[in-house]
C-alpha cells in the first residue's frame, strides 16, 4: 500500500498504451483509471495538432481519447491554470484531473488563493519539466543549428542536458548550454525557473531516475499527497497499474538531476537579473515604451485579476486610447501581480512587441521574496 | 445544439477527429482572425457550441502565436444578442422579419426586373473585403453568369485599388514581392505612408525585430505616429507629396551613381525617362517640407544598403496620385535593384483581412480569378466553358465610387455584401442621398449598420466564426478560416444564400454545397491558384500564391530572375508630380488626414463590441497641432466642428506636437464622422478617391 512520501516506479498493465507512451505510461493509467471511475469528470492534458510542435490543450470526457495525449511535447508552451480557472468554471462544479508542469500547478495554487479555482475539486498529476521550447523558435534552431528541415523531424526530447532530435536518416543532440548562449533553447524563464519537480501536486511523476530493466518502460512516482497514495492503490487493485518501489540509486540520480538544473536556474537568475541591476528604471522604461496594449499579458496571466472595463472612473495615469501605453499601465500591473508572479513566461511569449515582462515581474518577486513576508502568506512552491 | 453537429475544426492528422470531438469539451478551433492583412493565427475556444474566447495559436509562421488587441477579442462580437438573425422587408418604410423564401423569393424578382428593363449596366454588386475568398468568388460569378455585368467591385477600390495598377505597371503583378518577416533580411527597412505597428500590428512587430538586430529604420510620415516613434529617423512632411519626395531622392541616387547599373541594364526598361524627370526634382523642399540635406541622407541610406526594402501603405494609395505614387515606390525599387531576392521588395501592407483574396478572386470589373483580363476574348470563352454560359461582358464595369454617383441614373438596383457605404466610403451625405435613388438595395450583413437603413432587403449573413473558407493575408498567403460555430437564428452561410438565390434564378453551376467546393471550382478555372488545394492548405506555413500545380510549393517571393510583366523587365516612369484635387485655402485652411487606430475595425461594427475596445476608444476625436490649437482658443478635450465643402462633423480635440501646423488627422472608424468631410476625386488611373486629403476649417463648438 502506498502512502504519501514513497518512491516508486510504475508502469500501465495496457501494452498498447505502454508502447505510445513515453517512459511507461503511467500518468496516462492513472488519469484514465480516474475517469472510468468517476474520481474526476473531465481530464484537462495535452495532444498533439499539426506536428510535434503544436501543442493543444483538450477537456476530455472517454477515458478511451486519453491514449492520445500520452508522451511528451517539448515544443509545447500552455499554461493550462487560465484554462482550467476559464472554461471550467475554475473546477467549482466539475472534478477535473490534470496534468501539472510546474507553472501551471503553481497558476492554479495562485489562483487557489484567490477562489478563482477550486482545488479541492483538481486531481493534480504533476510532471518533471527541465522547460520548453517556443515551436517557432525551435524550429528555427532545429534548421540553423542543427541543419535540419523541422518538417522532417520524427521526435524530440531533452535528456542530460541535450536537446535531441530524431529525424529520416538519423539523429543528432547539442548541449542546451550551447544552444541557449547563442539565444536558441528553452524560453528564457524557463531558464530561470527553478520548480522542477512539482511536489505540491499529488502526484509527481517523470523520468528521471528510473534505472536498471526498467529504464525507458517505468514511470518515475512520488507520492505527494494522501489523494495521490489514495489513486495509485486504487489502480494497482483495479489491475491498472503496476508498481514497485524505486530503486534507491535511482532517487539519488533523480536528486542530482533536480539539483543540477536547479543550479542551472540560479546561474540564469544571476546573469540576467545583475545585467538589469543598475539602469532598471531606463531598462524598464525602454522596453515597455513599445506597448500596443494587446491586453495579452493581463488576459493570459494566472494572476491577473482584472476589472470589468464597463463602470470604470475615469483614470488620471492611464488615459484611454493612448499608444503606446501610459507607464503606469504597466507599473500597476507590476504592482498587482508583484508577489505572485509565478514566472510562468506567458506575457512575454504572448508580448506581440517583445517586451521582456517575465523577466521583469520574475525579477521584482524574487526581490520581494527575499525582503518582505507576502500578503497571501508564503507560497508552498518556491521558484 | 441548433443547426446540428458541433463542428470538428482542427485538423487531427491521426484519425482521431470525430471521437475526440465529442468527447472533448472545450474546442481550440484554429483559424484566421477577421481583422486586418497580416492574416494572424488563432484558436477560437469552443465550448457547449459558443466561442467563449480567443487563444493564442504559438505554431503559426505569421504571428507566432501573439496577437493585437483586435484579435485577442474578435470572438466578443459573434453571440451579440443584435446580430441579424432573419431576412428582414422593408414594408410602409419599415423592416418586418421575413422567410428565406420571401426574401429571396423578393431579391430574384427585382435583380431580374432590373437587369430585363435595364441591362447588365442597370445593376451594381459590391463585396466586402472582410469576408472569405469563396464567398467574393460566388459573388462575383452570380453577378457575371445571372446578369452579364462586369459591375462588380470590392472595397480595394478605396484602399489598394492603386497598388493592384500601380504594381502591375512596374513589376508585372499588383501585389506585395516579399513577405512580412522577409523584412529581418533586409539591411535598410523604409516605411512610407505606413502606421504599421496600429494598422498592422504583427507586421510592425518585425520592424521591432529589425530595430532589435540593428537594423535601421526610417519612417517617412506627416506625423509622429506610433510607427515614427519606433523607427530610427522619422521623416517629416508635407502631406501628400510623396511623387516629389521620391523623385527628389531619385536624382541624389543617381548624381551620386548609386543606382544598380548593371539590375537597370538587364532587368528594367524605362531609365531614360525617369532620368529626363528627377532632373526637375533636385531641391524641392518648398513642395515637401523636407529639407536636401535629409532627402539625401535617406536616399544614400536605402541606395547603399546591400538590401532594402519599402514598406508603404494607405499613406500612398488613397489619393488621386495614389497609381503614381506606387509607381515612384516601384521606381525607387527598381532604380537600386531591390527586388527579386529575401530582404529587399515593395510591400503595400494590404488592409483588410481578404482585401488580396476579394481582388485575387476576381471581385472587379476588368478582371476575373487571378487577374484573367475580361477583355481577352480566349479567357471569356474560357470562363464560359467553366461556368456553361455564354455572352459574359468584355467591358469595364463601374468601380465603387463611381457606381455610388450612377445611383439613380445608369445603376436602378444594388446589392452590397459586408460593407457600410454609409461610414466607410468618403462623402457621406452624398452616398446616403444615392443609395435612397436606387429602385432596389439588397445588404447582406452580420449587423443591422448604418447603410442597412437605405436598404429594400437585409440578409442576415454568417460571421467568420461560422464558416469555413479561406482569406488571403498582404504576403499572398492563403489562411484557412474554419467554422467554430453556427450562425445565430435563421442566419446562413454567405456562399448558401448566394447559391439559393441563384437556384432560384434557375442558374446552372451553383450547385457548391461547401467552401471548399467553392474553393475548387474557382481552381479549375484559375491558373495561377490551380495548386492551392485544401489539403496543401491545412499546413501552419500554408501557401503563397502563384501555385499553379499541385506539387508547386508556393511563391513567397516576387520576380525572381524575372518580372511579370510581358517582356519580363521592370518599368521605370517619368511621374510630374500634381497636388491633391482640393488643398488647404484661405476659406477652408487646414489640410484633413485620415486614418486608423489600432484598437477598431474600419467602421466598429465588430470592435464596437468588444468591451476592451470600446472602453479604450468610445467615440472620435482630431489631431490638432499645439500652435494652431492655441492660436484658435481650442485646449485639450474641447468640443470642435470641422467643416468641408461637402459637410460636417463634430468631435473632440486632440491637442500635440506629433503633427505639423495646418494639418489635422481623424480616425476613419466613427459614423457621421471624417467622411462626413471626404471627398470623392478619383485618381484616374485606378479610381481611388481621396480620402486622405481634403481642405477643412475649424471652429469650437458653439462659436467661434
Amino acid at each position: 500500500m502506498a502512502a504519501k512520501g514513497d518512491m516508486i516506479y510504475a508502469w500501465t498493465t495496457d501494452s498498447g498504451l505502454a508502447k505510445k507512451a513515453e517512459c511507461g505510461g503511467a500518468v496516462t493509467a492513472l488519469l484514465k483509471y480516474a475517469l472510468e471511475n468517476k474520481l474526476v469528470d473531465v481530464v484537462v492534458a495535452v495532444k498533439k495538432g499539426f506536428d510535434l510542435y503544436d501543442a493543444v490543450p483538450v477537456a476530455i470526457t472517454d477515458p478511451k481519447d486519453l491514449d492520445q495525449t500520452a508522451g511528451s511535447l517539448h515544443c509545447g508552451t500552455l499554461l493550462m491554470s487560465t484554462f482550467i480557472q476559464k472554461y471550467l468554471d475554475g473546477a467549482k462544479k466539475t472534478k477535473v484531473g490534470v496534468v501539472v508542469k510546474g507553472c501551471d500547478l503553481m497558476g492554479l495554487i495562485e489562483l487557489g488563493k484567490r477562489n478563482e479555482v477550486n482545488m479541492d475539486n483538481v486531481l493534480t498529476i504533476g510532471v518533471n519539466c527541465g522547460g520548453s521550447v517556443n515551436p517557432i523558435q525551435g524550429r528555427k534552431m532545429i534548421a540553423e543549428k542543427f541543419g535540419i528541415d523541422p518538417d522532417k523531424v520524427t521526435k524530440e526530447e531533452i535528456d542530460k542536458g541535450q536537446f535531441i532530435i530524431e529525424y529520416d536518416g538519423g539523429h543528432k543532440g547539442i548541449k542546451i548550454d550551447d544552444l541557449e548562449d547563442e539565444g536558441f533553447g528553452r524560453r528564457s524563464n524557463c531558464r530561470r525557473c527553478k520548480y522542477k519537480i512539482p511536489r505540491q501536486a499529488d502526484l509527481a511523476c517523470g523520468n528521471w531516475g528510473v534505472i536498471g530493466d526498467k529504464a525507458g518502460k517505468a514511470t518515475f512516482v512520488e507520492i505527494c499527497s494522501d489523494k495521490g497514495a489514495d489513486l495509485v492503490n486504487k489502480a494497482v487493485s483495479a489491475k491498472k497499474l503496476e508498481t514497485s518501489a524505486a530503486d534507491p540509486k535511482g532517487i539519488e540520480i533523480r536528486g542530482k538531476t533536480e539539483n543540477a538544473m536547479l543550479k542551472l536556474g540560479e546561474k540564469w537568475r544571476k546573469k540576467e537579473f545583475t545585467a538589469i541591476r543598475d539602469n532598471l528604471w531606463d531598462f524598464i522604461n525602454k522596453e515597455t515604451s513599445r506597448c500596443i496594449k494587446c491586453y495579452s499579458c493581463i488576459e493570459k496571466c494566472p494572476v491577473c485579476i482584472a476589472t470589468p472595463f464597463e463602470g470604470r472612473p475615469e483614470s488620471y495615469m492611464v488615459r484611454p486610447g493612448y499608444i503606446p501605453s501610459d507607464p503606469m499601465f504597466h507599473l500597476r500591473r507590476f504592482a498587482h501581480i508583484s508577489d505572485s508572479c509565478v514566472n510562468c513566461g506567458q506575457c512575454e511569449e504572448l508580448c506581440p512587441v517583445e517586451i521582456p515582462l517575465a523577466l521583469i515581474s520574475h525579477a521584482i518577486r524574487v526581490e520581494a521574496d527575499n525582503g518582505f513576508v507576502p500578503k497571501l502568506g508564503a507560497s508552498s512552491y518556491k521558484n | 445544439m441548433k443547426g446540428g453537429k458541433i463542428p470538428t475544426g482542427l485538423f487531427f492528422p491521426e484519425n482521431s477527429g470525430e471521437r475526440m470531438s465529442e468527447s472533448n469539451l472545450i474546442k481550440y478551433v484554429q483559424t484566421t482572425c477577421p481583422y486586418c492583412g497580416v492574416g494572424c493565427t488563432l484558436n477560437l475556444v469552443v465550448k457547449d457550441g459558443k466561442c467563449v474566447g480567443v487563444e493564442a495559436y504559438k505554431r503559426s509562421p505569421v504571428n507566432d502565436g501573439k496577437l493585437c488587441p483586435k484579435g485577442v477579442t474578435c470572438w466578443e462580437h459573434v453571440h451579440s444578442p443584435d446580430r441579424l438573425t432573419a431576412p428582414l422587408i422593408k414594408k410602409n418604410g419599415k423592416f418586418e422579419e421575413a422567410s428565406w423564401d420571401e426574401a429571396l423569393d423578393l431579391v430574384a424578382k427585382k435583380l431580374k426586373e432590373t437587369s430585363d428593363k435595364y441591362g447588365p449596366k442597370g445593376l451594381g454588386f459590391q463585396t466586402s473585403c472582410r469576408t472569405v475568398n469563396e464567398d467574393c468568388y460566388i459573388f462575383q460569378k452570380f453577378a457575371r453568369v445571372g446578369f452579364k455585368t462586369n459591375n462588380v467591385d470590392n472595397c480595394a477600390r478605396i484602399c489598394h485599388g492603386p497598388s493592384v495598377a500601380g504594381l502591375s505597371l512596374s513589376f508585372g503583378s499588383g501585389a506585395a514581392t516579399n513577405g512580412f518577416e522577409d523584412a529581418l533580411n533586409a539591411d535598410f527597412i523604409l516605411v512610407w505612408g505606413s502606421n504599421a505597428l496600429e494598422a498592422h500590428p504583427l507586421a510592425g512587430r518585425r520592424m521591432v525585430q529589425a530595430k532589435l538586430k540593428g537594423i535601421p529604420i526610417y519612417a517617412v510620415d506627416p506625423r509622429l505616429s506610433t510607427t515614427a516613434k519606433i523607427a530610427d529617423k522619422w521623416i517629416q512632411f508635407n502631406p501628400s507629396t510623396h511623387i516629389a519626395l521620391a523623385n527628389s531622392m531619385m536624382y541624389w541616387i543617381i548624381k551620386a551613381g548609386k543606382h544598380d547599373k548593371k539590375f537597370i541594364e538587364e532587368r528594367v526598361n524605362g531609365f531614360d525617362e525617369l532620368w529626363e524627370m528627377v532632373q526637375k526634382y533636385a531641391e524641392v523642399e518648398d513642395i515637401t517640407g523636407v529639407p536636401t540635406e535629409v532627402v539625401k541622407d535617406m536616399a544614400y541610406k536605402y541606395a547603399s544598403a546591400k538590401n532594402a526594402v519599402i514598406i508603404y501603405c494607405l499613406g500612398i494609395t488613397e489619393l488621386t496620385t495614389g497609381t503614381d505614387n506606387v509607381r515612384s515606390m516601384g521606381n525607387l525599387a527598381l532604380l537600386t535593384g531591390n527586388v527579386g531576392r529575401p530582404g529587399v521588395g515593395v510591400n503595400p501592407l494590404r488592409g483588410q483581412n481578404n482585401v488580396q483574396g476579394a481582388c485575387d478572386m476576381g471581385a472587379y470589373p476588368n478582371v476575373y480569378s487571378g487577374y484573367q483580363k475580361c477583355e481577352v476574348a480566349d479567357i471569356r470563352a474560357k470562363m464560359e466553358k467553366a461556368w456553361g454560359v455564354t455572352g459574359l461582358p468584355d467591358w469595364y464595369g463601374s468601380t465603387l465610387v463611381e457606381q455610388i454617383k450612377q445611383c439613380g441614373d445608369e445603376i436602378k438596383a444594388m446589392y452590397i455584401l459586408g460593407l457600410n457605404p454609409v461610414v466607410s466610403y468618403p462623402d457621406s451625405n452624398l452616398v446616403k442621398k444615392q443609395l435612397d435613388k436606387l429602385d432596389f438595395l439588397v445588404v447582406q450583413d452580420i449587423f443591422f449598420t448604418e447603410t442597412c437603413n437605405h436598404a429594400d432587403v437585409v440578409l442576415p449573413g454568417a460571421c467568420f466564426a461560422e464558416k469555413d473558407g479561406t482569406f488571403t493575408s498582404g504576403e499572398r498567403r492563403i489562411n484557412r478560416v474554419r467554422k467554430a460555430v453556427n450562425p445565430p437564428g435563421k442566419a446562413k452561410e454567405d456562399i448558401h444564400i448566394i447559391s439559393e438565390l441563384a437556384k432560384k434564378m434557375g442558374l446552372k453551376g451553383f450547385d457548391l454545397p461547401t467552401a471548399k467546393d467553392v474553393w475548387d471550382d474557382m481552381r479549375n478555372c484559375t491558373p495561377n491558384m490551380f495548386g492551392a488545394t485544401y489539403e496543401k492548405l491545412e499546413k501552419p506555413e500554408s501557401i503563397c500564391w502563384p501555385c499553379p500545380t499541385e506539387d508547386h510549393p508556393g511563391t513567397p517571393i516576387l520576380h525572381i530572375g524575372k518580372f511579370s510583366t510581358a517582356d519580363g523587365k521592370g518599368n521605370l516612369f517619368g511621374i510630374e508630380y500634381r497636388p491633391p484635387a482640393e488643398v488647404a485655402d484661405a476659406e477652408y485652411p487646414f489640410t484633413m488626414m485620415t486614418g486608423r487606430l489600432i484598437f477598431h475595425y474600419h467602421t466598429r461594427t465588430q470592435t464596437g463590441r468588444s468591451a476592451a475596445l470600446h472602453y479604450e476608444v468610445p467615440d472620435s476625436y482630431v489631431q490638432i497641432n499645439n500652435e494652431d490649437a492655441k492660436r484658435l482658443g481650442i485646449n485639450q478635450g474641447d468640443k470642435i466642428v470641422i467643416t468641408s465643402r461637402r459637410g460636417k462633423t463634430e468631435t473632440v480635440a486632440r491637442v500635440t506636437d506629433e503633427i505639423g501646423p495646418g494639418v489635422l488627422y481623424m480616425t476613419m472608424h466613427f459614423a457621421d464622422g471624417v467622411n462626413n468631410l471626404t471627398n470623392t476625386a478619383l485618381d484616374p488611373m485606378s479610381k481611388m478617391p481621396e480620402l486622405k486629403h481634403c481642405a477643412v476649417k475649424v471652429e469650437k463648438a458653439g462659436g467661434k
